[in-house]
């Protein structure tokens, strides 16, 4: 992404000290293992996406994937997408929990990393407890949420010592609150890593700039607003592309503490996914779906890429240094 | 940028009381007694009123005199847990090994194709929406509950942040050193061995780590792809129910307790390199 594909991708730093053919023989003899298991894992798997997608095969049949040809049906999967309300109101779903809760994470994660700026005494401590959610499992973030969230449980209780009276909600059973539970659980465990992003951003900021705005009479807000935002534009759009991208890959969470529940309040596109292919084994329409979700990202991801990467190199060499 | 020292505090404080206690009250939970799990209305135990190990002797044994008669564990987590560290480490040593050759192949030699964005590639989709055929291809190739079926899917899907981790340490190495020994005429497995990787030990060891805490920490494939055999720790953890009881809270904490304590020591040995890791490389700290 920064230094590497800046290179042209074919000549290596010792190519021109080895030797072209030299050189080329051991680019193919180190890279043949990933290279491999690459194709391993995008040929066969593509082969199979697209020829299951045009049937309505189904493991209930009991017949493998191989005679799925039987029940052939052309685009069937793939115009089924088009009307299927249950997905376009689960996606809205993800992509409303996936915003607000990246929101969040940039919003306390930029606080703190400006906290952390100037160097105090247990500053290294403070930030090794701070990044400590991000390295807890997932899966167990999820049940540790759905502990803290049950009706008789501390989050309740802390409430109802600050409002003086008994405060009993049922937080997962509640369609609004089951997703506001959920959003908190997410913000905890990610919020450190936009921290520890956007903090190696601003680190990079020099600091004279800084001190001359200040002898100018600047204030901390225009030190903030006018010098190190503009600077770590690039390492903030990394931090935010990183966690929308891995945001709509949310699963974890969402299937321990509420399984998608109550109704399908919370059930987000991996959840809904996983219920077509455990709940109903529909493998021909998740196959054309799954098919569907890689082109529209793919075509997504490029044009970010296009956008985005005149202004990203400038602020990349910034932070490398 | 000037914030009152004392202000500066306080509100770090509350941030590491909010990061902490989740963690707190699961390892707080893993101690208490069945009796303690659930509390009425009013009153909140924050510590275990009377600390004991049934919950651990629970997981371990498959049954404690704690608990209601009726709950006894058919197996118990001694397997996963060993199915976890068996698993994660046979795919970091694939990702790490093969990651770091292809890195440095890519980064030294003559090389044709776009390697770093194909492997990239393999990050950007939801799993849930590709899995489909991988689980069709395992069971065709008899890979469905086998350690090492998970082990390939495991270092393969990790296999990205080797190669990219590999990639971005092998760029700040200067490259001075195997050139003056490649003029000089030495041989490249030779220049390789004995230049290249020591100066990437370090580097290698970081990478491992990472990709280790990556793989231990996967939930989705390893609910996909074992049915019991080799069922991994947080998939164990989550089917823990009592048909009786219902949630066996303490039990399941113990358990948790017990699989982010790895996760939390590498993640803490590594931090220095947790941003590069993180973002593929785009940044160092």
């Amino acid at each position: 992404m920064s230094a590497p594909s800046s290179r042209t991708a074919s000549a290596g730093k010792l190519t021109e000290a080895m030797g072209d053919a030299q050189s080329r023989r051991i680019g193919r003899l180190t890279t043949w293992p990933a290279q491999a298991l690459l194709l391993f894992i995008v040929l066969f798997p593509t082969i199979v996406t697209v020829y299951v997608s045009l049937t309505a095969w189904t493991p209930l049949d009991g017949k493998p994937w191989t005679q799925a040809y039987k029940t052939f049906w052309w685009f069937e999967n793939y115009w089924e997408i088009l009307s299927d309300r249950k997905l376009f109101a689960a996606l809205g779903r993800t992509l409303l929990i996936v915003i607000i809760a990246v929101g969040f994470q940039v919003l306390f994660g930029l606080g703190l990393a400006l906290l952390f700026v100037n160097n105090f005494r247990a500053r290294p401590l403070y930030y090794t407890l701070i990044l400590m959610p991000m390295m807890v499992v997932p899966a167990v973030a999820g049940y540790m949420f759905l502990m803290l969230f049950q009706s008789t449980g501390p989050i309740n209780q802390i409430i109802s010592v600050i409002l003086g009276h008994s405060f009993e909600v049922v937080w997962l059973a509640n369609e609004t609150l089951a997703i506001v539970a959920v959003i908190v659980g997410e913000v905890w465990q990610w919020t450190p890593m936009v921290f520890l992003i956007l903090l190696a951003g601003l680190m990079s900021v020099p600091e004279d700039q800084i001190k001359a705005a200040r002898l100018l009479g600047a204030n901390w807000a225009q030190i903030i607003w006018r010098i190190s935002l503009p600077r770590i534009k690039g390492v903030l759009a990394i931090a935010i592309g990183i966690r929308l991208i891995e945001g709509l890959k949310l699963f974890d969470i969402m299937y321990i503490m509420t399984k998608g529940g109550p109704g399908v309040a919370t059930e987000t596109l991996s959840l809904y996914i996983y219920k077509r292919t455990y709940g109903d084994l529909e493998w021909a329409y998740v196959s054309a779906l799954g098919l569907v979700i890689v082109i529209t990202m793919s075509l997504l991801g490029l044009a970010l890429v296009a956008l985005m990467r005149p202004s990203r190199r400038v602020q990349l060499v910034h932070v490398a240094k | 940028m000037k914030f009152s020292s004392v202000g500066r505090h306080i509100v770090i404080w509350i941030a590491i009381v909010v990061a902490l206690f989740p963690i707190a009250w699961m390892t707080s939970m893993a101690f208490k007694p069945p009796l303690e799990w659930t509390s009425a209305a009013g009153t909140v135990s924050w510590l275990p009123k009377e600390p004991t190990l049934a919950n651990f002797e629970y997981i371990f044994t498959g049954k404690s005199s704690a608990y209601p008669s009726s709950t006894l564990m058919e197996r118990t987590a001694l397997w996963p847990i060993l199915s976890s560290l068996l698993i994660s480490t046979v795919a970091t040593l694939i990702a790490t090994i093969v990651g770091a050759l292809a890195a440095y192949g890519y980064s030294r030699h003559r090389f044709g194709t776009n390697l770093p964005f194909a492997l990239l590639q393999l990050r950007l989709f939801p799993p849930l929406a590709v899995m489909i055929p991988v689980m069709i291809m395992w069971a065709y190739l008899d890979l469905i509950d086998t350690w090492w079926g998970m082990a390939l899917i495991y270092g393969i899907g990790t296999l990205p942040f080797g190669f990219w981790l590999m990639l971005t340490f092998l760029e700040d190495v200067p490259v001075e050193l195997e050139e003056a020994a490649m003029i000089e005429g030495a041989d490249p497995a030779r220049i390789f061995y004995r230049i290249t990787l020591p100066l990437l030990k370090p580097a290698i060891a970081t990478t491992a780590l990472f990709v280790f805490i990556l793989n231990w920490s996967d939930y989705i494939m390893a609910l996909l792809l074992t049915r019991k055999a080799w069922v991994t720790l947080p998939v164990f953890m989550n089917d823990l129910n009592s048909a009786q009881t219902g949630q066996l809270y303490g039990a399941k904490a113990a358990l948790g307790l017990i699989a982010i304590v790895p996760p939390l020591i590498l993640g803490i040995l590594i931090q220095k390199h947790l941003v590069r890791g993180l973002t593929f490389g785009a940044l160092k700290q």
